[in-house]
């Protein structure tokens, strides 16, 4: 049998019944995610996984856990370099990092953490600040295998291109002090990885946890369509303290959600905003 | 023919002068929002450069932002564009054809969306972009290039000065009510 047409009505009913199943077998919400770009991805792992149709998919995706993980994976992409944007972490040092040294204690979330590089570029940062002593850096994912990855602190041995972001991040030393090399790999240094709490949390379907004073979420509900975006935005809103820091990607603001009016965005900051109301 | 509901252009980095050009040809009474892949370096401000003799206004949309008529939406650095029905959505997903933005992404998210009420411009000379256009074929749209080495079914060949007369064949000009 041949593989159903591209945005073809089959195919579009095979996507229906895999995410309902992926919904009701594991209790992943996938359906509010936005569609061309969940087509996309899907279609990728579809190649890479050698299958022909979404429905071969749902079969092996429902028989095997590890399969799920695959998707799942699939979906979050691939990790990003060190520092990636060192324009985002230059601005949250001189406008976010000021205000942060005058309270006593900090919580900081990084939701949608993926397998971890940014959030290890934060706690960089924060440490070079002082700062590490009186933050607790919490890092979430759907995903506890890419969870997993982010908790051992390895990652690909960071090229010239990562050490010179860390330096355009405004970086102090050098990025080698933070890892140890073991072949083709780094490892984080143990006063970073025992320094973040990496926790499972589904954005899509869970509640707040906690009360934070800044909250990293960049580029994550680029996955996900404009309901499911602003349901994520209420969770992101209600995280947050009053006057507390929310940062997303550069190309994402809260202009067109629920709570644009409760947000004064920080200028030339690379989309920070600070909760006013 | 259906209606025209969403016009995207693809071009390579090297047709940026063309696009500049076709830009100023746009009629200023667009009534379909327009969306615009350039190949492009991750520093480079092109916004404003594109336009300057473009009569609609040309921004670099958020993500979920809606698409509106009369409007040209540029593909920002970094980012692929595709298109969620009325609504942008960006990707930080691999390049394609070493590309992000990708022409291809745009003009197939883009078909999805909108079927046959899709035009589609290719400024050619890069291999990003035809499989895009293949796809608008498929789903019933019109599809355009500046510059091909050969036929291609059902994609017509538009030379560099006549993306105005093809423009005006998309999109009627519509009479100016005479008032009483």
């Amino acid at each position: 049998m041949s593989p159903p047409e591209r945005g073809s009505e089959l195919e579009r009913l095979e996507l229906e019944l895999l995410l309902e199943a992926v919904w009701r077998h594991y209790g992943f919400d996938l359906r509010d995610h936005a569609r061309p770009l969940l087509l996309r991805q899907l279609r990728r792992h579809l190649r890479e996984e050698r299958l022909d149709t979404l429905s071969a998919l749902q079969g092996r995706v429902l028989h095997d856990a590890d399969a799920m993980e695959g998707l799942l994976r699939a979906l979050a992409g691939p990790s990003r370099p060190l520092f990636a944007e060192p324009a985002f972490f230059r601005s949250f040092r001189a406008r976010v990092v000021p205000v942060l040294r005058t309270w006593p204690s900090v919580r900081v979330w990084h939701a949608g953490c993926g397998s971890g590089e940014e959030t290890y570029a934060l706690a960089i940062l924060l440490m070079e600040e002082g700062l590490w002593g009186r933050c607790r850096l919490y890092a979430s994912d759907a995903s506890e295998g890419l969870l997993a990855d982010a908790r051992t602190g390895v990652i690909p041995l960071p090229d010239e291109e990562e050490s010179r972001h860390y330096l355009e991040a405004g970086g102090r030393r050098a990025l080698s002090d933070y890892y140890t090399r073991d072949g083709n790999w780094a490892v984080f240094s143990r006063a970073l990885r025992e320094g973040i709490f990496f926790t499972q949390h589904n954005l899509a379907t869970d509640g707040s946890f906690n009360e934070f004073q800044v909250v990293l979420c960049r580029d994550t509900l680029l996955a996900y369509n404009r309901a499911l975006s602003h349901r994520v935005h209420r969770r992101l809103y209600e995280s947050l303290s009053r006057f507390g820091f929310l940062c997303l990607g550069r190309k994402e603001s809260v202009a067109s959600t629920p709570h644009a009016a409760a947000y004064e965005e920080l200028e030339d900051s690379g989309r920070v905003f600070r909760r006013v109301a | 023919m259906s209606p025209l509901g969403l016009l995207v252009v693809g071009a390579p980095r090297e047709a940026l002068e063309e696009v500049q050009a076709a830009l100023a040809e746009m009629p200023a009474r667009m009534p379909v929002p327009v969306v615009l892949v350039l190949h492009r370096g991750l520093h480079e401000v092109l916004a404003g450069p594109l336009g300057h003799r473009c009569p609609l206004p040309v921004v670099e949309p958020d993500d979920k932002e809606a698409l509106l008529p009369g409007r040209v939406y540029l593909a920002p650095a970094g980012y692929h564009l595709l298109v969620d029905g009325n609504c942008v959505c960006l990707s930080r997903e691999p390049a394609e054809h070493g590309q992000r933005p990708s022409i291809d992404a745009l003009f197939e998210s883009a078909s999805e969306a909108h079927g046959p009420g899709v035009a589609g411009l290719l400024f050619g000379g890069h291999e990003d972009g035809w499989a895009g256009l293949a796809a608008l074929r498929e789903q019933g749209g019109r599809a355009a290039v500046t510059r091909a080495a050969e036929e291609t079914e059902g994609v017509e060949r538009v030379p560099p000065g006549g993306v105005k007369d093809w423009l005006a064949r998309l999109v009627p000009v519509t009479r100016m009510k005479v008032l009483p």
